[in-house]
């Protein structure tokens, strides 16, 4: 069997041997002169956050929980209508960081915050800004699947509802149109006025997604939306995210690299409170900057 | 940033499966730096035996760089590697393929090489071939060398060289040329000196391939279709930020 | 196995925990089991027993009765009389506790007659068992009727076939005195009483328009107008009911004559068969708890104190509730955690450990005394110094109760409030609902089914308990329900009966101890039933909110 194995393959390499001057490189090889070739040019479409429309700027950014230290000094943007996925490894604060953007944090007593964080040029930490308007412009999916114990309908209905929104026609559309953003519409839509509690965990994250959507916010935050479920669920997410790109910025909080860089288009690395790598997931994952990066990345972190 | 002052991986497995290619491409390497010295040696001093040992070692070649392509797609599969290992898997890969390209032209050698022994003819353009045999084959050493080092200096070095090989083959071929003119019944066993020739050529930018996929593999930095002072450039830029 | 092998297999931990539930299940059983059997025997018809007594050497006497208990007591207690009755060297003797009625005549229900004493038992088929309304039953038999004071002279069985009639009319005509004594004249009592106190309420306003006076005055004689009539109707009702009488024969032979009107009931229990008697015990059983009670409590039914004790258990989780749930939500969800928070949470958690009758105390101090006299001089001063809220009634009674059970609802609303994961509510706050918001649309209804489970704790406890309402409200015999066809149909100021309470005093404070024994039983066993029923339905509700919500629990 061995040998037959490597019959054939000879054979191969000798067709392809006699082929070999229309190969690529001999042409490379032969003239020095071709040097602009095709891997420049798509090197300047590449993902630049010098090219990006911020959305939010976080600026001299501190939190403290009591005397801990949390965050330190965070300085960065979240590009408009992309994917910024935040990697690190436990307890490094990139889920604390998520929870600033919609001021999550307000809600234990111990947290102290420094600096700003600017919604557009709006600073969302000052003293007039109305958390609840706020949340409602930044929304916020979890790490577990955190339906209301409620039917299918009123749980995505439920944002609106605190709006006030009565209108029974406007409401069926919204849900209609969230449920189909999320993808679940076709999976859910003969059984919208069962307990969402019976729905399964990835329909649960997906109708959690469409809750938050159907408030039509500007920004999604996800917080490990895909941890706790299965491999297609998981992958189901990232589809949906990769579909929300179009119309939302999407902020995602990730233990799973490869996660991060399917769906991120910037990744920040981040440490003990520290952003240490910031960076399009392109480079980020082939050719990190600091040898931390890298470490975490490859598997060496510890 | 080599591989050798890289902390562990935590699986360490991951690491072995690293290890076990890298020695593997080498192994496969110094192979195929016989198999050409001995084809050199079987045209050069027209010994046919020495000749036939490479035809005859060639799918040893063959089948190491298919068990090689296999473990890279396995870490790939497996593993999912990113950064610096990604990098490694990806070079080993082309690598590979060069290096298995270098053997196909060490196989023609040969086979000229048993060809030529049977025809009469001028001999004399072997030292040119020989001359240009050692410079590729010191190529390809020093190609090795810095993948195993994972030195992007000396691979910039090495590939550097590549222009002289050509140069050298533009020298043989005006020698050929000549011998050809003036003996037209030498055409035929001088046309197998310079696919012979060629052949070395093709060695040569094999040799600089490899030495790409290294700088490629160290620094990160796509140096393929480029000029020699841009790699430079390149190398440098990564030094000074 | 050697014992160590065994202690150490931990077979021995299995069995005491099942031991330990076997004994428990033991006493509940138990429990209901002696309950159900001392109540609920107590309706069934038994047979009249016919015997002679040997009260001395040369005399008997002939008795008439049920059997009721049976007992052994050393001879050695009793004179030398009945030694001659007894075998040598036998030490003790059987005694026998019969029912011969005829307080009037006998002085006493109940007679222990020793078994030697006691010629054969017969059963004579015409003891007739008649249940008066006053002065206990009557054994013995129908031999005559009168009507008018004059003799039918009927014989043979005509006597028993012409009472059973007549006792039907009666009880038709005895329904209708009870109608228009309780509820017409009842009415205009309390119409009078309302228009007298307004007419204080002029007075006291100080108004001088005569007019007013005038159309009270004027309403009054018509009330009185209507009483009178009234009146009347019953005079001539109570005069048929009085004409006539049955001539019957106690065992001894004398002749006593019973009235028509004292007649509830005239059966004969031995003629009676199987079917019968099953008619007649569940008619008993219905009687008890629809009825209303006679005869000091020891007779007749308790349908007063069922719904008092209800009605004041509803009162009471009314109030407790929004009070409890409204207290542990601020404590859990709005107040900073810290010293101040858990100083009030231990002082709730032992309040729970009060003794009841403390309760009992400050209801009566706080609630009758100066509350109710506070809300008496606002809004009843016509009534004063009659005190209308200032005395006990349901409602304080309920209150007590309320303040009694309200650290089981906070402790455990706070419980269910804590169970609502965190993740519930930043998803709602995530979606722009303020905290309020969350609050009432999410977190309330998650925690009801704890709420329901310290309410169900709350009910039993407050269904159960006696000792605070007997200073706040409980009375032996509430001349009316705290709620009538009267405006404002629920009167909270009114005392009430209840069923522990009820235990008591029948138990207690009965002068008839033996005829009320059976009913204590009774009424124990209708306690705990109404217990279990309001649990089952509190029960039943929280299932169905804990099914409900059971996954987003798990989370």
């Amino acid at each position: 069997m061995q040998l037959n194995r490597t019959e054939k393959i000879i054979d191969m390499n000798n067709e392809t041997g006699q082929f070999s001057p229309g190969d690529p490189e001999s042409q490379a090889g032969g003239s020095h002169k071709f040097n602009v070739g095709a891997g420049l040019a798509d090197r300047k479409h590449r993902l630049h956050l010098k090219n990006e429309t911020p959305c939010l700027k976080v600026s001299d950014f501190n939190l403290f929980y009591g005397a801990d230290q949390a965050l330190k000094n965070i300085n960065m943007i979240i590009p408009q209508e992309r994917v910024t996925a935040f990697i690190g490894p436990s307890g490094c604060g990139k889920s604390t960081l998520l929870r600033c953007f919609n001021r999550m944090n307000d809600l234990i007593d111990i947290v102290k915050t420094e600096g700003s964080i600017y919604l557009h040029e709006q600073d969302i930490y000052n003293k007039k800004v109305n958390v609840a308007e706020l949340r409602r412009r930044i929304g916020m999916v979890f790490q577990k699947p955190n339906p209301f114990p409620k039917s299918v309908y009123e749980n995505v209905a439920y944002g609106l509802r605190i709006q006030g929104v009565r209108d029974r026609h406007k409401l069926d559309d919204a849900v209609e149109n969230s449920l189909r953003s999320a993808a679940l519409w076709d999976e859910v839509k003969d059984r919208l006025n069962t307990n969402a509690l019976g729905l399964s965990g990835g329909q649960q994250q997906r109708l959690v997604i469409a809750r938050a959507i159907a408030i039509e916010p500007e920004i999604l935050l996800l917080d490990e939306p895909a941890s706790a479920l299965d491999p297609i669920s998981t992958l189901k997410i990232e589809e949906l995210i990769h579909e929300l790109k179009n119309n939302y910025t999407i902020v995602i909080v990730t233990h799973n690299m490869q996660q991060a860089a399917r769906v991120s288009d910037y990744t920040a690395y981040m440490y003990i409170g520290e952003i240490i790598e910031y960076t399009d997931t392109n480079t980020l994952f082939t050719n990190p900057g600091k040898k931390m990066t890298e470490d975490y990345i490859t598997g060496r972190y510890g | 940033m080599s591989s050798n002052k890289m902390t562990p991986h935590i699986s360490r497995a991951f690491d072995q499966d690293l290890e076990n290619i890298r020695t593997r491409v080498m192994e496969m390497g110094g192979l195929i730096e016989q198999q050409l010295e001995n084809a050199l040696k079987g045209l050069v001093d027209n010994e046919v035996e020495t000749a036939e040992s490479v035809l005859k070692a060639e799918y040893r070649v063959n089948s190491m760089e298919v068990s090689i392509d296999e473990d890279c797609t396995q870490i790939l599969a497996k593993r999912q590697p990113a950064a610096g290992d990604l990098r490694l898997v990806m070079a080993v890969g082309k690598t590979i393929t060069d290096l298995e390209r270098v053997g196909d032209e060490a196989q023609k050698i040969a086979k000229m090489a048993i060809e030529l022994s049977q025809k009469s003819g001028p001999k004399s353009y072997y030292i040119g071939i020989n001359s240009m045999g050692n410079h590729v084959r010191k190529m390809l050493r020093g190609s090795l060398d810095a993948f195993a080092r994972m030195d992007s200096k000396a691979a910039l070095e090495v590939a550097s060289q590549e222009p002289e090989s050509d140069d050298q083959y533009a020298a043989l071929l005006r020698q050929m040329i000549t011998y050809m003119i003036e003996d037209p019944r030498s055409i035929t066993s001088v046309l197998d000196a310079i696919w012979c020739a060629r052949s070395l050529e093709r060695v040569g930018d094999h040799a600089r391939n490899i030495c790409e996929y290294t700088i490629y593999l160290v620094e990160g930095k796509d140096v393929r279709h480029i000029s020699l002072d841009q790699i430079a450039r390149e190398i440098g830029s990564e030094d000074n930020p | 196995m050697s014992l160590r092998a065994w202690y150490k297999s931990g077979d021995p931990f299995i069995w005491l925990n099942a031991g330990a539930v076997a004994v428990s299940i033991l006493l509940v059983v138990g429990l209901l089991y002696i309950i159900a059997v001392n109540g609920l025997g107590h309706f069934w018809p038994n047979a009249v027993v016919g015997l002679d007594y040997q009260y001395d050497e040369d005399n008997s006497m002939r008795i008439l009765g049920e059997m009721v208990d049976h007992e052994t007591v050393p001879l050695t207690r009793f004179e030398e009389r009945i030694a001659a009755f007894v075998p040598e060297g036998q030490e003790i003797v059987g005694r026998t506790l019969f029912k011969v009625g005829n307080r009037r005549e006998f002085n006493a229900d109940f007679r222990w007659i020793l078994d030697p004493l006691q010629s054969a038992h017969v059963y004579p088929e015409e003891a007739t068992v008649i249940e008066r309304r006053e002065w206990g039953n009557f054994y013995g038999y129908v031999r005559d009727i009168k009507v008018g004071g004059e003799p039918l002279n009927l014989t043979g069985d005509r006597p028993w076939t012409e009472l059973r009639e007549r006792v039907d009319e009666a009880q038709r005509l005895f329904n209708e005195v009870r109608h228009i004594e309780k509820n017409l004249i009842g009415d205009i009592n309390y119409r009078i009483e309302q228009l007298r106190l307004e007419e204080k309420r002029l007075r006291l306003r100080g108004v001088e328009d005569e007019q007013a006076y005038h159309d009270i005055e004027r309403q009054v004689a018509e009330q009185q107008a209507a009483y009178d009539d009234l009146l009347g109707k019953l005079g001539e009702l109570k005069k048929d009911l009085a004409s006539v009488s049955m001539v019957g024969e106690l065992s001894d032979g004398r002749q006593v004559e019973i009235s028509m009107a004292d007649i509830v009931r005239a059966y004969r229990p031995n003629a009676m068969g199987f079917f019968d008697k099953v008619g007649f015990y569940f008619e008993k059983l219905w009687e008890f708890v629809s009825d209303e009670p006679r005869e000091a409590n020891t007779e007749g039914g308790i349908f007063p104190a069922i719904f008092g004790t209800v009605m004041m258990v509803m009162i009471m989780a009314v109030m407790v509730t929004p009070f409890g749930v409204i207290a542990a939500v601020y404590m859990r969800e709005y107040a900073r955690q810290g010293l101040v928070t858990r100083a009030i949470r231990i002082a709730v958690n032992n309040l729970a450990g009060v003794p009841s009758i403390v309760y009992g105390i400050f209801g009566l101090g706080f609630f009758v005394y100066f509350l109710g006299g506070t809300i008496d001089e606002l809004f009843y001063t016509a009534a004063l110094p009659q005190p209308t809220f200032g005395t006990p009634g349901i409602f304080w009674a309920s209150l007590t109760l309320a303040i009694l059970t309200l650290p089981v609802v906070i402790v455990s609303t706070e419980e269910g409030l804590t169970r609502v994961p965190r993740s519930i509510r930043e998803g709602s706050l995530a979606l722009g609902a303020t905290k309020a918001e969350t609050l009432w649309r999410t977190v309330l209804p998650m925690s009801a089914s704890a709420m329901m489970t310290g309410l169900i704790l709350a009910v039993a406890r407050a269904a159960g308990e006696v000792a605070p309402l007997m200073l706040v409200g409980v009375v032996k015999l509430a001349p009316s329900l705290p709620l009538d066809g009267n405006f404002p149909y629920l009167h909270l100021e009114r005392k009430f009966m209840h069923l522990g309470f009820h235990i008591y005093d029948v138990g207690f404070q009965s002068p008839n101890v033996e005829a009320a024994r059976p009913l204590v039983y009774a009424t124990s066993l209708l306690l705990v039933l109404i217990i279990i029923v309001l649990n089952l339905t509190a029960i039943r509700i929280r299932n169905r909110l804990r099914e409900k919500f059971r996954a987003a629990e798990q989370n």
